[in-house]
């Protein structure tokens, strides 16, 4: 069955990639996208030409069996709201919102509604994070005793000025990167994250921007395990890509190694942004995780990554500052 | 200058063959553990003595090479007799005896040299050096790696015993510490979890804004080690690991207890940082040069470890009152 898929607000960087994707995966009928701000929406236009919508009501107005909601992270609630309110099923993206109440008004949407909300957490279709995944729930490395978790990047706000916006963006570098792997952990392990200790800062645009730029934060999980999760904005422009995903995973049995980008080609070419430049060459999770949202529509299966895993993460984020405020240790109410 | 050793034991051996590289005369070695000590003496043409008072009797600079326990004590009983000291890091067990060590060798005039070897270790130098022409800019996030195996050395394995070694967090987080105040200044804040002595995770928080995080383990099987850095700042990145960066790899089979009874982060260089430490120490000591490391770097170094230490057990974080 042929899917009608479109792409609600282009803000996030991740939209661009999602689009090329949806005009590549089979049966699906990419109707477009639509974006309210005229230049943003000409200029995603004329990139991928596709269709653009310059309200978000004319897109839903053609139906679409799902829609991918890419706007800045206050705002996904009125999207998705928007979406349910139509029928669509809703892939979010993260972090799924900026506060309790506004995720929580999304899910109540969706119930309400019967459409599915998926969040887009790529990295656990990833297959290198899957086979470490398998390989620690079979016992390979013994019991865990703790993880070390980087997800430092260059700064966002470079591509898109959002991410560095304390209001829509809900934060800074905490809010942007810290949900990755905090749902990594809890996925791995079948855990939830019972405190969190975070020190947050503004070291790498000190004077330019207004939010946190910097954060290293550490977490305990139910099954004792703790684990760190640097989400820096600490890669400088020119860095050979984006950042990393990397955890160093600690058993009784030793360390096992991930470093999920691992997969790239090392590139000296005159003219580019980047002087070397590591271009992958491994499976894009994006794909995958597209796919499955598509295959969840098709079946009705529920998506493997729920609205809860995408509010249980922002809730670490959202605990990163409250810690680093308080200067405390912080406890999740379960 | 006549040199004693105290200590036999794996360090007492890699001092052992800096004092020779430094041209140091190296005449009497004390140890409880008599053989080792015959046989360490024997290599470098020294005597073995029967007891701590003698080897003080016999010489100007003391090399105290023993567990961390003792360093006080004896570092104390040298200096009361006006011998320099070089001491095994870390520089003791608890900020007071660290302090009062330091007090001591003041009063005496004599020369304290604790050995943070990471100091002498080229690539952390650089780092440093990078760090300190402003390559980088203001410095924002350090990430510090060293994940070693836990020690084996036979019969008394004093590593293990916290009441003689501070443990894992003490002994072998303390280089990394001392490497990240190094680079930041003073640390205001810690927190810290740990798995015993197998593993732990130190946030430090510095009083200009920068922040770390130090990983340290002992969690590896015999004969891993493995280290690096990784420091950001405001104008760029420096990054090493010495996962990637191993001018030899070897893919061989290896023996059952093929490791060292401690493991050593080498890399082939012309001099070892070891010796480059000692004779460091020798000729400042010769000459009344500065030490590019001070007892008062390492008793800095020492009370984040204990402040990490004290996080990892009470599981909240620790203020530390003027850095």
């Amino acid at each position: 069955m042929t899917l009608r898929i479109g792409i609600m607000s282009a803000a996030h960087v991740h939209a661009d990639g999602y689009a090329e994707l949806l005009k590549q995966i089979p049966d699906v009928d990419f109707i477009g996208f639509s974006d309210e701000d005229a230049q943003r929406g000409q200029a995603f236009a004329g990139a991928h030409g596709v269709r653009w919508f310059r309200r978000h009501e004319d897109l839903l107005a053609q139906q679409p069996h799902g829609v991918i909601v890419c706007s800045e992270n206050r705002g996904h609630m009125e999207l998705v709201q928007m979406a349910a309110a139509a029928g669509a099923h809703v892939l979010c993206e993260k972090p799924i919102e900026v506060s309790r109440e506004r995720a929580e008004a999304m899910r109540d949407a969706c119930a309400a509604r019967g459409v599915k909300f998926m969040t887009a957490f790529p990295m656990r279709f990833d297959p290198s994070v899957r086979e470490v995944c398998a390989r620690v729930r079979a016992g390979e490395l013994g019991q865990i005793l703790a993880v070390n978790g980087i997800n430092h990047s260059e700064n966002p706000s470079g591509h898109r000025a959002w991410f560095a916006d304390p209001h829509l963006a809900g934060g800074g570098a905490v809010m942007d990167h810290t949900v990755h792997l905090a749902d990594l952990l809890r996925w791995f392990f079948q855990a939830e994250v019972e405190t969190v200790y975070a020190e947050v800062g503004n070291p790498f645009a000190q004077g330019t921007l207004s939010v946190d730029t910097a954060g290293l934060i550490q977490v305990t999980l139910s099954n004792g395990v703790f684990a760190s999760i640097d989400c820096s904005w600490s890669r400088p422009a020119g860095y050979p890509r984006w950042g990393h995903l990397q955890m160093e995973i600690i058993g009784e049995r030793g360390t096992l190694v991930l470093d999920a980008f691992a997969q790239a080609l090392t590139v000296y070419a005159k003219g580019g942004a980047r002087w070397p430049e590591w271009v992958q060459w491994g499976s894009d999770p994006n794909r995958a995780m597209i796919e499955h949202f598509l295959h969840c529509i098709r079946t009705g299966e529920e998506p493997e990554v729920t609205w809860r895993d995408g509010f249980e993460a922002m809730r670490v984020a959202l605990a990163a500052y409250e810690s680093s405020d308080q200067g405390t240790v912080v406890r999740l109410s379960p | 200058m006549r040199v004693g050793l105290v200590g036999a034991g794996v360090m007492g051996r890699v001092h052992a063959a800096g004092w020779a590289a430094a041209g140091a005369e190296l005449v009497a070695v004390f140890s409880r553990d008599e053989d080792r000590a015959r046989e360490l003496a024997g290599q470098y043409g020294a005597r073995v003595v029967g007891s701590y008072a003698d080897l003080l009797r016999e010489v100007d600079v003391v090399d105290i090479c023993v567990p961390t326990h003792l360093h006080h004590d004896m570092a104390l009983e040298a200096f009361s007799q006006r011998r320099h000291v070089v001491c095994e890091k870390p520089i003791a067990l608890t900020e007071a005896e660290g302090r009062e060590m330091i007090a001591a060798a003041e009063r005496a005039g004599v020369r304290f040299f604790v050995a943070m070897v990471l100091r002498f270790f080229p690539q952390y130098r650089l780092a440093r050096e990078l760090v300190a022409q402003g390559r980088i800019g203001q410095v924002g996030v350090i990430r510090l790696k060293r994940v070693s195996y836990t020690p084996n050395k036979p019969g008394d394995n004093w590593y293990l015993d916290h009441a003689r070694s501070g443990g894992m967090i003490v002994d072998l987080m303390v280089h990394d510490f001392d490497f990240a105040c190094w680079l930041a200044g003073d640390v205001t804040r810690v927190y810290a979890r740990a798995a015993g002595d197998r593993y732990a995770l130190a946030t430090l928080r510095f009083a200009n804004g920068a922040m770390a995080l130090v990983e340290g383990g002992w969690a590896n099987p015999p004969g891993v080690f493995r280290t690096a850095i990784d420091v950001a700042g405001t104008k760029g990145v420096i990054e090493w690991s010495s996962d990637a960066t191993a001018t030899i790899r070897t893919f061989l089979r290896q023996p059952e207890g093929a490791a060292g009874e401690v493991g050593l982060p080498l890399s082939p260089l012309a001099e070892d940082p070891y010796t480059t430490q000692i004779k460091h120490a020798y000729e400042a000591i010769r000459t009344g040069a500065e030490f590019a490391v001070t007892p008062e770097d390492a008793l800095r170094a020492l009370r984040v470890a204990l402040a990490a230490k004290e996080s990892a057990r009470t599981g909240r974080s620790v203020t530390l009152q003027g850095g």
